[in-house]
């Protein structure tokens, strides 16, 4: 999405116009360009290091000082970026073709070295990179010389591409010491300026980048943690850009406010509902569906979240390639939930208002973390309805590491919400977590014919022939309900409306849209 | 008063290895794993045991807790895991930011306390007595991220006034400058101070105004205060001058009191107006489980309070001849 603004003002910015000769050549006539650009963040990177990178503002950060072998468009597409081209000689290698001339922010040359060099150290797992697993279909990397790298693949690995985009660090460097994950050198349009801790990361423009001069000279990303602080930043003038995570109250009244302007959309992320097929309650599928069948989609989507996410219908994005919306969950159904929860022996034979069966009754445990109020608020809301129903519901909070890492990880959970993000490609949120036995499976949930088609689905270099295979996968998940997707979320950007340059937003929140030229 | 000074100081030693120990206890009841979390919710269970050894934490309690004494010894109080730094060098750069804001609140909310404490007390059952109190219940109750924001809202967002979040020069810095004759660096300094320093120093005022007008009714009553008047002083100087003296002997204790719940404020306050200081650390450091950083920070918090209730304890020697430290 490619929003245009007028300059109107001048008060935050230097609005200079580019000099139109470089060298005796003719450049554009003129092209506004912007001093400053004060970003809000959310949090504070834990490092500039694209290998170790694991929060929002490191990945944001990392994709401007940094480049990749491609990089993805908005609409997530891999296009060349320190590779010129890329050949499969079959489909378990590919050679990538670097550009000439590239070298780092600081002068010094980027050569297939440094990409074999980043790409070992991310499958080192000493390393400790936190996206390691992404890349583990990659059996061997090797320099064929300066300019190529060929990648050698255990198995055809199609999202491959779509994970490429990790910035490619000088090997050199790292070797004699130097922690880029305080200062870091890549090859991306900014470099760093300086990091103040906790408070702000500044950028300028890199002067040896390879593609197209910034049209920004300073970025500077601001570390505010409360999200609504962060949207009154921005309408006091302290800021000129924000973006998600916002709260939904923040996200209307800033859409309605003219003095800034917005790039509402899909985003790479789903909130979700994950069963847990090994809790005896929930191991049958027609259980989960009449669970399934209690989930108000639409309060939780246009009232909770006030219409920021859309109702999902399963687990392929809309903005995926693969996305059919054929596929269809459960649909709210209260009467319909009881009829089922009844199908499967559970009726109210006490006359308490609650099922039963076998003198035993009908209790599960709803979970989600603190830190979101609308998770709490769409958990509370749930329990609400599931008591309605007869059911017994008890709602378990507590902060992130307590829920994730110590419960559901632990397979503790029997229905706990929260969420995926960076669905970059649909095996991403997929293979992994629903695979048997898969890492992410903590739900423990196994279908020969999801793991199947899964698996047709990264091996298949077609996309038509992975599309149909992930459509697949989706229908029965759909129908047996290891995970239900409640939302698919939005993504939300907002800039003050009299920035002299062209902001293109990327549903991951990245900047090159913002600081490059169109 | 010296060797009172020393042994309070000695007293320190205890109270910080008490506060490790809980910590540390504290921690390894609570629920989460930091290596799961630095790695993120896509890591493998190996590649988690395999950070886990890497950072030591797969090695019993017991053998945890005595190479963080050791560290401590020998002045190291480790390496963050999130941040992959010293832990001193964390909150060294941070600290002065927390002091400036829980101290520029301290004189706020005592300013602010004192006056309308004295006023309620003069005016007695007047609408300024009534106005003071009302003041004091909603600073009271008023949580302090809510006033923050409503300050916020009113003061950058609507009226423009003052800057919504940031940090200006440090005021160490700013008073350098006025030294030097430049008075903008300060002006500067204070127009981001004013806010975070106001919604901290809410709750605080509130109590004080409370306990100073409770006070100052008592010592008006006093026989010395009529002896006072019927000499003929200005009732102005036989309130402020007179009154007031023996009035904040109480406050004083509270003063020191209320910084520690200040430094707790400010964990609140820095993170809604992006002040740079040990508060925002320690909200992200808790939502890591970053051990090292979070014991780094709870010790610096105790020993923070810890040394400013001894300032405010010989103060009491100074402020009443009564009191003797021995």
């Amino acid at each position: 999405m490619t929003l245009r603004s007028t300059p109107t003002r001048s008060r935050l910015l230097a609005a200079t116009t580019a000099i139109a000769l470089a060298f005796g050549a003719t450049a554009p006539a003129s092209a506004e360009t912007l001093a400053q650009l004060t970003v809000g963040t959310d949090v504070d990177a834990g490092t500039l290091d694209p290998r170790l990178a694991r929060d929002t503002t490191a990945f944001r950060v990392a994709d401007l000082v940094y480049s990749g072998l491609v990089q993805l468009t908005p609409d997530l597409e891999p296009v060349p970026e320190l590779a010129e081209s890329w050949d499969s000689p079959d489909p378990q290698t590919i050679i990538f073709t670097l550009r000439e001339g590239l070298t780092f922010s600081d002068g010094a040359p980027l050569t297939s070295e440094d990409v074999v060099f980043t790409f070992e150290t991310i499958l080192d797992p000493d390393f400790n990179a936190p996206q390691r697993a992404l890349y583990m279909p990659i059996d061997s990397i090797e320099a064929l010389d300066e300019r190529r790298v060929q990648f050698n693949l255990s198995m055809p690995f199609a999202p491959l591409l779509s994970y490429l985009d990790i910035g490619i660090v000088p090997k050199a460097l790292v070797e004699s010491g130097h922690d880029i994950a305080l200062n870091p050198v890549g090859a991306g349009p900014m470099r760093l300026a300086s990091w103040d801790r906790g408070s702000r990361i500044v950028l300028e423009a890199n002067p040896n980048f390879w593609g197209d001069a910034p049209v920004v000279e300073r970025v500077t990303m601001q570390i505010i943690g409360n999200n609504t602080a962060r949207a009154q930043a921005l309408e006091a003038g302290d800021l000129d850009l924000i973006q998600s995570p916002l709260a939904p109250q923040d996200i209307s009244r800033l859409s309605r406010d003219d003095r800034f302007g917005n790039a509402i959309m899909s985003g790479l992320g789903v909130t979700y509902l994950n069963f847990n097929a090994n809790d005896p309650l929930l191991a049958d599928p027609a259980m989960r569906r009449a669970f399934a069948m209690l989930v108000d989609q639409e309060t939780i989507v246009n009232d909770i979240y006030e219409g920021v996410d859309t109702i999902a219908n399963g687990v392929i994005l809309p903005s995926s390639w693969a996305f059919s919306d054929e596929i269809a969950q459960p649909t709210f159904d209260i009467e319909g939930a009881v009829s089922a929860f009844a199908e499967l022996g559970w009726t109210d034979s006490t006359g308490d208002g609650f099922l039963d069966r076998d003198g035993e009754r009908l209790s599960v445990t709803l979970a989600t973390h603190s830190e979101d109020p609308n998770r709490v608020q769409s958990v509370e809301y749930l329990q609400a309805i599931f008591t309605m129903a007869g059911i017994d519901a008890q709602v378990r909070l507590s902060d992130w590491p307590s829920f994730s890492t110590g419960y559901v990880q632990q397979s503790e959970h029997q229905i706990a919400l929260l969420g995926w993000l960076n669905i970059v490609d649909p095996d991403r949120m997929l293979f992994g977590q629903l695979t048997t036995d898969g890492p992410l499976n903590w739900g423990g949930y196994s279908n020969p014919e999801v793991d199947a088609a899964l698996q047709e689905g990264r091996a298949s270099l077609d996309q038509e022939a992975r599309a149909a295979a992930y459509q697949t996968a989706a229908a029965i998940i759909a129908e047996e309900v290891p995970y239900y997707i409640i939302s698919f979320q939005g993504f939300q950007l907002f800039y003050n409306a009299d920035l002299p340059i062209e902001v293109t937003a990327s549903p991951r929140g990245y900047l090159r849209g913002v600081v490059l030229p169109d | 008063m010296l060797s009172y000074t020393l042994r309070r100081l000695l007293l320190l030693i205890p109270m910080g290895i008490g506060i490790v120990v809980v910590t540390f206890g504290l921690m390894l009841l609570v629920p989460g794993d930091p290596a799961a979390v630095l790695l993120g919710q896509e890591a493998s269970a190996e590649a988690v045991a395999s950070l886990r050894r890497s950072l030591g934490l797969d090695n019993p309690w017991y053998v945890q807790l005595w190479d963080y004494f050791t560290g401590l010894l020998r002045g190291d109080m480790g390496v963050s895991i999130f941040q992959n730094q010293a832990v001193s060098a964390i909150i060294w750069s941070r600290l002065g930011a927390t002091i400036e804001l829980a101290v520029a609140a301290l004189v706020v909310a005592t300013v602010i306390g004192v006056a309308l404490g004295v006023l309620a007390a003069m005016r007695q059952g007047s609408w300024i007595d009534t106005g003071a109190m009302l003041f004091a219940q909603l600073g009271v109750s008023m949580p302090v991220y809510w006033l923050g924001l409503l300050l916020m809202l009113f003061f950058a967002v609507q009226l423009g006034w003052l800057p919504s979040i940031g940090r200006g020069a440090p005021l160490t810095e700013a008073f350098a400058d006025l030294f030097r004759g430049n008075v903008a660096t300060l002006q500067h300094a204070l127009t981001y101070l004013l806010l975070p320093a106001l919604a901290l120093a809410a709750n605080s005022a509130a109590v004080i105004s409370r306990l100073v007008r409770a006070s100052m009714l008592e010592v008006l009553r006093e026989d010395f205060v009529r002896t006072a008047r019927a000499k003929g002083l200005r009732p102005p100087r036989v309130v402020w001058r007179h009154a007031l003296r023996n009035a904040l002997l109480p406050v004083l204790s509270v003063v020191g009191v209320r910084f520690g719940t200040l430094l707790g404020g400010a964990v609140l306050t820095e993170t809604i107006f992006a002040w740079p200081g040990l508060g925002q650390l320690t909200i992200a450091a808790i939502s890591q489980r970053d051990l090292p950083l979070i014991q780094g920070l709870v010790l610096t918090f105790a020993l923070l309070f810890a040394l400013v209730n001894l300032v405010v304890d010989l103060l009491y020697a100074v402020v009443d001849p009564r009191i003797r430290l021995d």
